[in-house]
């Protein structure tokens, strides 16, 4: 039972493992996000290979029970979703500036074109 | 041009200051060129600037058509982002003031020099053109009379102003308020909140009597149902923003 629990848990980790390298080979991920999960994989590889860790572990930190671990991972994806609301917000940020001036600059463009008495420009443009 | 320095800003002095009119636009195709040419019958110092928030019919074609200056969002920025658009060119091209005005043909574009007087003549940051300072015959569903009451009443309480109509997007606003707000300009409610922004930065506000039109065509983004969520995240948005850091 324990060894079934430890081969899943062990090819779940190395799936893991090899989907963050694909997507780092990919760069679908940036270096920080890449090193988070590199790490993540990492540690479930550890727990799945080295099952006496967890009570180890448990001594240290007296969390016994299964619903302590689950709480712990939940605080640390409540932690990821925070950041990436802050990363999201401020993309967003980013993007309306960016919007905004490239408006603004093909308006003046525009505007200096109709200046040199091109005066055809609006007409390529529609 | 004459202008004098009023808080470190200029402020156009006399009445022949320049203002941009800035019409946001999506898909208005119907509407936007009566509305245009109805800006530039007002004179020449009123300049219609139009944004064009990435529309997909020919909102843009028909303004650039009847002599409006065009500035064309490449993605959707809604109207927040659109209008704060209109305020960096107006900065940019250092206009004296602006006008908000929708370019669905509801605001009545011949009140504009109206709206612009206070800013010009009393040294008024922001003037709203108002449905509720005095009797007009503009028709309003229930829940959406509730709603502008409760922001009106946040207002109230929150900032200590006092304004009937917060979510009218017909205003003046002059080039101090402007320049702040093309560096900050809230996105998601901008026309209350905008309201918490100048409360912050200490502008003066006021409101005068306008009497709108109902829609020629198409339907209000707020409808009665919407209404009810709109108000809560609204107020939401609002009490935030006394909150933030400016």
């Amino acid at each position: 039972m324990m060894l079934q629990i430890q081969i899943i848990v062990g090819l779940i980790s190395l799936a893991f493992f090899l989907a963050t390298f694909e997507f780092i080979r990919k760069r679908f991920l940036r270096e920080e996000y890449a090193i988070l999960w590199l790490l993540t994989s990492l540690a479930i590889a550890v727990l799945s290979l080295w099952p006496g860790l967890v009570p180890i572990i448990s001594k240290l930190t007296g969390f016994y029970y299964l619903t302590a671990v689950v709480g712990i991972i939940f605080v640390f994806l409540i932690a990821l979703l925070m950041h990436y609301s802050i990363v999201i917000s401020k993309v967003k940020e980013v993007n309306k500036e960016l919007i905004q001036r490239y408006a603004l600059l093909e308006r003046k463009v525009t505007e200096i074109e109709l200046k040199r008495g091109g005066g055809d420009s609006e007409q390529q443009k529609v | 041009m004459p202008v004098n320095f009023k808080f470190g800003m200029p402020v156009a002095h006399s009445m022949d200051g320049r203002i941009a009119v800035i019409v946001p636009a999506y898909n208005e195709e119907k509407t936007i060129g009566q509305v245009v040419k109805a800006i530039k019958e007002l004179g020449k110092r009123y300049d219609p600037i139009v944004i064009d928030d990435s529309s997909s019919d020919l909102t843009a074609v028909v303004a650039e058509s009847e002599g409006g200056i065009v500035i064309r969002l490449p993605y959707n920025l809604g109207i927040g982002g659109a209008v704060q658009t209109g305020f960096k060119y107006a900065l940019l091209n250092k206009y004296d003031a602006c006008v908000q005005a929708d370019g669905d043909g509801q605001h009545p574009t011949k009140e504009i020099p109206k709206l612009v007087k206070p800013l010009v003549e009393e040294g008024y940051d922001i003037v709203i053109g108002s449905r509720f300072v005095s009797d007009t015959d503009y028709d309003i569903s229930l829940m959406r009379n509730i709603g502008i009451k409760m922001i009106s009443l946040f207002l109230r309480i929150g900032a200590g102003m006092c304004v009937k109509d917060p979510t009218s997007g017909f205003r003046a606003i002059s080039r101090k308020a402007m320049a702040v707000f093309a560096v900050e300009y809230p996105q998601d409610y901008p026309e209350p909140e905008a309201l918490i922004f100048a409360h912050k930065y200490g502008f003066r506000v006021k409101e005068i009597s306008i009497k709108m039109y109902n829609r020629m065509h198409g339907t209000s983004s707020i409808t009665p149902l919407k209404a009810g969520y709109y108000m809560v995240k609204v107020l939401l948005a609002m009490f935030i923003d006394l909150f933030k850091k400016m």
